[in-house]
């Protein structure tokens, strides 16, 4: 009830504030977001909520679309055919990147022009509330002294990635394990066959508001506002962190007014008060970054997985 | 008691009601569509639920996926097609009651196990959410590997005449779950340099190869007009001493059922086809088995019914969808803002009762809709053979299609189709095929877990008790089956013997 007033409530602000702002024009009529997420997923309840505050900034209509099939492979595949005039883009994640290296589809990242980033989902370690590791450090001594159990909820994924960097990283013995998504990981931790797991905040929501689970450290650059005791995990001495991404990217060849219409929307949109209350909510946060600065971001994350995909001896 | 009092003013709620009738009455259609697995019907629906009033939103598909649960025992009776995968098991009997003249009998029978199962599974997540729970966190991966091998130990049941016809067609289903992406490395396993493998292959393209594409290509190749079934369009439920006869098995799959449904992963294929075999186990008539038995349709088709109400178990206390289906009804919590997990008690108590009362409308719903529904469907497979299977060819080329809107899901159908033709010809069993396919991942994906928290320690499999307990429940059976079999072809070779000594 609560939640249906405030998007009334805010809806109702946005078109009011869209008004003057619709005389910047936006190439096309119609922008559509591209997701390899099905509904009801995490990045499609996270574009749809966007769009409802976009629109009205960009000055164009703005939907979602689900191309879902081969992680990603396929709605790659779409975009990279696509006009490049500013009409479909696509909503990228990690695994955009992981789906290129991984399976060589015939269109990869390197076929899509990185357009601008909107957020990083801040991932953290998790142990379960009735685990005796009250720190970080305990985690590490226990692996230290035998033989430490870490769990990541995907085999190609950030989060597998971040645990084996910390591994290396403190030289302990640890099993990384892998599963099939975020709920069989959670039953794991919660049943004390792993001492820690690693997530977004967003999926831990249930589990952290009811004591469940206890956050140990983010893997994260600086600490998470809504959660100021948690410390990072550089602050507890291993120079591990990550940046699960949530961005645009589009056909090559963006031309240049879609690109400044997109460098001045997201700012604006991310500044709205409105938003900013849902987004806070699912912990996400913040960090524009205009193309320029994204291109380089990706090309250096793919540079980064990759390797960490060879050390690993998952791709040769 | 207070769960009950708390859901009842729910019952009278219009925009409850209205959403649990339409989402039970779509379910049925969607499950009945040969390739629209439970979690596309629910999917199709997902967009109209954002402007939906959340408890009303929740009711619709959580309605759908009880609809849909029951609505895949149609074709499997009517076209020897199962709608869902967790109608597979019903093939058997269910088929063969339709051939015999009895599908009325059939539909009521599996529309009444149904019923039951759905009763038992509700009454069970609306009083022992909590204690159901615990069983799911005390599952580890050894437990889960073991659970996956105590389920292959039924395909000693479902081979029929010949057991290594049975485990070959057991080793195909086993081989085409291997492809797509490695459950431990996250590499990519024959999948041939194609992105639409990588995924893997799902287990409803291969069903619906095998049985009814499979079943188009045999009946044309035959020239003559085929065995010609006709049966009255009308529903028969079982009378008083079927019923009584029928408990026994719908307890049983109640059982599994329930139990299979609160573990996150297992789901409603194992339930079915374990419920069928431990129904025919303890079946007073065991040889009517495959020969249009009533208990082999009441069996799984009240356990996958079961599983619909129990899904939400972990769904609802951990916010851990354990399937398909409860991901996008996890989906659909999260779009309305709620986060299923042990909060969801406390803080939205108002939609939890109103869910328990949407889906008690929904199962009663099913039964008004089912009555309404089969004799129609009834009505459409007695039509010419001809308008039929072209009907079917129609609706399992576009279901197929509609999954990923991939021409490249259709291929792998079709080739499904090409090989059970073969396995038709040269009398190989389905039914392993479908449950090594469905179960192959969960064994080697625990298996391989298990190895690596363990450190390629073994004694992981004998130290966890629960995974101790169920592998040695596993090798019992397997023994059992070999040693009856044996002795079956002992004692023929025995008579054989016997009568050419008197011959002789």
């Amino acid at each position: 009830m609560y939640r249906s007033c405030l998007l009334a409530f805010s809806s109702a602000v946005a078109m009011f504030a869209a008004a003057p702002l619709q005389a910047q024009e936006y190439p096309v009529d119609t922008v559509t977001l591209v997701t390899h997420s099905s509904p009801g997923g995490g990045s499609d309840v996270f574009l749809r909520e966007l769009s409802r505050y976009l629109g009205p900034i960009l000055g164009a209509t703005v939907v979602v679309e689900n191309v879902t099939g081969g992680s990603g492979a396929t709605a790659m595949a779409n975009l990279a055919q696509s006009p490049a005039d500013g009409s479909r883009l696509y909503a990228t994640t990690p695994t955009f990147i992981y789906t290129s290296l991984l399976s060589n589809p015939e269109y990869s990242f390197d076929d899509l022009d990185p357009l601008v980033n909107f957020f990083i989902d801040p991932e953290v370690i998790f142990t379960a509330a009735s685990s005796p590791y009250e720190t970080l450090e305990d985690v590490i001594q226990h692996a230290r002294d035998g033989r430490g159990r870490w769990g990541a909820a995907n085999p190609a994924s950030l989060e597998r990635q971040s645990l084996e960097l910390l591994k290396a990283e403190t030289g302990v013995n640890a099993a990384v394990v892998t599963h099939e998504g975020g709920g069989d990981l959670m039953i794991n931790v919660l049943n004390g066959t792993l001492e820690i797991g690693v997530g977004e905040i967003q999926e831990l929501k249930g589990q952290l508001e009811a004591g469940e689970i206890r956050l140990l450290a983010s893997l994260t650059s600086d600490r998470i506002e809504a959660y100021p005791d948690v410390p990072t995990v550089q602050e507890a001495g291993y120079d591990v962190f990550v940046r699960k991404f949530r961005g645009l990217a589009g056909p090559q060849g963006l031309p240049d007014d879609v690109i400044a219409a997109w460098e001045r929307a997201v700012p604006e949109v991310l500044a709205l008060q409105e938003y900013k209350a849902i987004y806070e909510a699912n912990s996400l946060r913040a960090e524009f970054m205009p193309n320029e600065e994204y291109q380089a971001f990706i090309t250096e994350f793919a540079t980064e997985t990759e390797e960490f995909l060879r050390s690993t001896g998952v791709i040769e | 008691m207070d769960t009950i009092l708390a859901s009842l003013p729910y019952l009278l709620e219009p925009s409850i009601l209205i959403a649990a009738m339409i989402g039970v009455t779509w379910g049925i259609l969607g499950g009945a569509m040969p390739g629209i697995s439970p979690s596309i019907t629910m999917a199709l629906l997902l967009p109209f639920t954002y402007t939906m009033e959340p408890t009303a939103a929740i009711v619709l598909l959580a309605s759908t996926y009880i609809g849909a649960e029951y609505g895949g025992s149609v074709p499997a009776i009517l076209i020897r097609t199962p709608g869902t995968n967790a109608a597979a098991a019903t093939v058997l009997d269910g088929y063969e009651m339709n051939k015999q003249g009895k599908a009325g009998l059939a539909l009521g029978i599996s529309l009444y196990s149904g019923f039951i199962g759905s009763m038992i599974g509700l009454a069970l997540l609306m009083l022992l959410s909590k204690p159901l729970a615990g069983v799911a966190l005390a599952f580890t991966p050894p437990a889960y590997f073991a659970l996956g091998i105590l389920g292959l130990s039924v395909i000693a049941t479902l081979s029929g005449d010949s057991l290594v016809k049975g485990l070959i067609a057991a080793l195909l289903g086993l081989m085409v779950a291997t492809v797509g992406t490695d459950p431990v490395t996250g590499s990519n396993r024959f999948t041939f340099g194609s992105s639409d493998l990588l995924g893997g292959i799902e287990p409803v393209m291969i069903m619906v190869g095998l049985f009814a594409m499979s079943e188009l290509l045999a009946q044309a190749s035959k020239r003559d007009d085929i065995n010609k079934i006709r049966s009255r369009p009308k529903i028969e439920f079982p009378g008083r001493h079927l019923a009584k006869r029928l408990i026994r098995p719908q307890l049983l799959g109640a059982g599994i059922g329930s139990f299979e449904g609160v573990m996150p992963g297992a789901g409603g294929t194992i339930a079915s086809f374990m419920s069928y075999n431990e129904a025919r186990r303890w079946s007073s008539k065991p040889d009517e088995f495959g020969k249009g038995s009533p208990e082999g349709i009441a069996a799984p088709e009240t356990a996958n019914n079961a599983v619909a109400e129990t899904a939400l178990v972990p769904l609802l206390s951990f916010g851990i969808p354990g399937s398909n289906s409860t991901a996008i009804l996890l989906g659909g919590f999260l779009i309305h803002g709620l986060q299923p997990g042990p909060m969801l008690f406390q803080r939205s108590a108002d939609v939890i009762s109103g869910l328990y009362a949407g889906l008690f409308v929904a199962i009663v719903g099913m039964v008004v809709m089912g009555l309404a529904m089969l004799p129609i469907c009834i009505w459409m497979v007695n039509r010419p053979r001809p308008y039929l299977n072209a009907f079917i060819l129609a609706l399992i080329l576009s279901g197929i299609y509609s999954i990923h809107g991939s021409l490249f899901d259709v291929g792998i159908m079709l080739t499904a189709g090409l090989v059970g033709f073969f396995m038709r010809i040269l009398r190989f069993p389905f039914l392993p095929t479908v449950l090594g396919l469905v179960l192959g991942y969960l064994v080697e994906s625990n298996f391989r877990r298990s190895l690596v928290l363990s450190g390629d320690d073994y004694t992981v499999f004998t130290n966890d008790w629960i995974s101790l307990g169920l592998l040695t429940v596993a090798a019992l059976f397997i023994a059992g089956s070999i040693i009856k079999r044996a002795a079956a072809a002992w004692r023929r070779d025995e008579r054989a013997a016997f009568s050419e000594g008197s011959e002789g």
